[in-house]
């Protein structure tokens, strides 16, 4: 339903897009992850017709969103980051009004309103000016108005963003319940947001694809952050050594950001191994003469895979709680292994 | 081409909309009715008391001299040459919130992404904005009504009515030029400036163009507002003074329509 080929957008000399391509099916859920500034705004509105592409073609329903513009816009409902209202409309006046230049013939517009206040829980709020709202309702308002003439295609740049947390959730039920008869991108920085609405990930960075997949097969292609947590009666260095003879232990690391968790002289690590070591460790463990006091399974999180793919260089500049803890844990990574992540394989030495 | 048509009537009907639910609207019209009226009772007024006296004279000198004055054709020139005057300073502030507010609020982006044209956007802000204007106008008719009602013998509805287009022509082409001006930037007080800077200039180019003489002044002093406007009040409907108001009500169109195409390439 939307093809991306070769895309790229140059303002001045900065590429904000750099040769990107993807792809998403007819009544699939496409969600579009990166950190703030990765170009995910740009490539929105390009697919929208707002902004044209400096190279490369997209289409959407097999017309060129440039070339074949009027087309394209007929047949995609688009909610930009700040949703685009009118403050001295009400709810319903506001979305006939959208219905109109939509170009819904007149007949069918009051249906088609109803059914959008009703689909983003707006019947309380209809004939409320949108002056008056809050922000939450504020943001459904925006969706009602992206999906008000029942489009093909719909375009959802930050849907949730400054929202609460109840209201995310009902924003995350309300698009999934679009699926299936709308084919659905989504923009987002949040990664608990694509990996529940989403059947498939384009994770972006610095205005490329690093990768496109579903959420499963992200997680078990990386494999990141998988393995075991372990209290040992030793230090990092000699637990380091212990494990050295197991096989396929990529990483060992400290996890005592809180010492009066643990009694004296015992210390929680990470290790991350690729396949089911438990009983290797356990055995290393003991047998280097170090006490095993606690060992847990840790599963692999989407946070990990987004962190290795979107961190190279430059971190990731973005002010989200969970973000920012696993940036710290990042850290402790790279510092323990004296080696930059890499990124399409995820393997750390 | 329905679908064209609805598209305008829908920007023109959701622009009246937006004068009806705004304050500012109700503001500038108080204002301009104010304005106009005091005018109006002020030039009513010092003519008939100048008509009185210029008849006394008359009457001394029994009969002899100057012809009678025309007072009703009177109040309506001078009436009508000070509505511009007023219309120069509030059409401005007419036109510059129409695309900037567009603009500030992220609509523009919900108006470019949708099946219509930037030019039926334009059309319909032109429409909505000169409709608000023309209401502005109503009330004024009344009073003409009513003090040229009791002139003797009665005065022709053709001249009034030809000075009222006269003033809705000139309006559309101070208020298309500002709607250009306001599709350039995210500044309302901006937009204003620009516009009654560009107004001005508009309307006194044709005294600076006579100074100036040649081709190159008898070219510029047909772009003057004031001139083709003080043409038609005075009932002279030229058809050049005609097409210059289509012409600037036109250029106004096409800019604001290319300006606001050329807003997404710009965009960073």
């Amino acid at each position: 339903m939307i093809e991306v080929e070769h895309l790229s957008k140059v303002y001045g000399t900065t590429a904000a897009i750099k040769d990107i391509t993807f792809k998403v099916n007819t009544g699939e859920i496409l969600g579009f992850l990166g950190p703030n500034g990765a170009g995910k705004t740009t490539t929105m509105r390009i697919l929208a017709g707002y902004l044209p592409a400096t190279k490369g073609r997209a289409t959407v329903a097999n017309y060129e969103v440039h070339e074949n513009s009027m087309a394209v816009r007929q047949r995609i409902g688009y909610l930009p980051e700040t949703p685009p209202l009118y403050p001295e409309m009400s709810v319903v006046g506001f979305l006939d009004f959208v219905a109109q230049i939509k170009g819904i013939p007149a007949g069918d517009r009051p249906q088609k309103v109803e059914s959008a206040i009703k689909r983003c829980n707006l019947v309380e709020k209809r004939h409320t000016l949108i002056r008056k709202l809050s922000k939450g309702f504020r943001q459904r308002v925006g969706i009602a108005q992206a999906i008000v003439h029942d489009p093909p295609v719909i375009i959802l740049d930050e849907p949730t963003v400054g929202l609460d947390p109840r209201q995310i959730i009902e924003v995350r039920h309300l698009i999934k319940s679009l699926a299936g008869s709308h084919t659905i991108i989504l923009s987002t920085h949040i990664l608990p947001e694509v990996s529940t609405t989403c059947n498939r990930i384009a994770i972006i960075n610095q205005g490329e694809v690093v990768a496109t997949n579903t959420p499963e097969s992200l997680l078990s292609q990386m494999n990141a952050g998988g393995g075991y947590e372990l209290e040992v009666e030793g230090t990092l260095e000699t637990t380091q050594w212990a494990l050295q003879s197991v096989e396929g232990v990529t990483l060992v690391q400290s996890l005592d950001d809180d010492p009066s968790v643990t009694a004296a002289g015992r210390h929680r690590f990470q290790v991350s191994v690729d396949e089911q070591k438990g009983r290797d460790i356990a055995a290393a463990i003991v047998g280097a003469g170090l006490g095993l006091y606690a060992m847990r399974p840790t599963g692999a999180s989407l946070e990990d895979v987004f962190l290795k793919l979107t961190t190279k260089e430059s971190p990731v500049s973005d002010n989200d709680q969970p973000l920012q803890d696993s940036m710290d844990r990042l850290e402790i990574e790279d510092r323990h292994t004296h080696e930059s992540i890499e990124g399409e394989h995820g393997k750390i030495h | 081409m329905g679908i064209i048509m609805g598209n305008i009537l829908a920007i023109y009907r959701k622009e009246l909309q937006s004068y009806i639910s705004s304050p500012f609207a109700y503001l500038i019209a108080g204002i301009f009715w104010f304005l106009a009226g005091f005018f109006f009772s002020i030039i009513l007024q010092q003519l008939i008391e100048n008509a009185a006296a210029f008849d006394l004279q008359r009457q001394q000198l029994g009969g002899q001299g100057a012809p009678s004055v025309d007072v009703p054709y009177l109040v309506v020139q001078n009436f009508l040459g000070s509505l511009s005057s007023i219309a120069l300073v509030i059409l401005p502030m007419l036109s510059m919130g129409l695309y900037t507010e567009e603009r500030k609020r992220g609509t523009l982006e919900l108006l470019s992404t949708s099946p219509i044209t930037n030019w039926a956007v334009a059309l319909g802000k032109l429409l909505g904005v000169l409709t608000f204007f023309v209401t502005l106008l109503m009330p004024l008719l009344i009073y003409e009504a009513i003090a040229l009602g009791a002139s003797n013998p009665p005065f022709s509805i053709g001249i009034v009515l030809l000075g009222h287009g006269a003033v809705i022509l000139l309006a559309a082409s101070i208020l298309s030029l500002g709607m250009f001006i306001s599709s350039l930037t995210d500044s309302t007080i901006l937009s204003a400036i620009l516009t009654f800077a560009l107004v001005i200039v508009l309307w006194v180019i044709d005294g600076a163009a006579k100074s100036m003489g040649g081709p190159m002044g008898d070219i510029l002093s047909h772009l003057s507002l004031l001139k083709h406007y003080t043409n038609l009040i005075q009932g002279v409907v030229d058809s050049s003074s005609l097409l210059v108001f289509a012409s600037y009500i036109f250029t106004g169109l096409f800019l604001t329509a290319q300006s606001i195409d050329a807003l997404r390439y710009q965009r960073s």
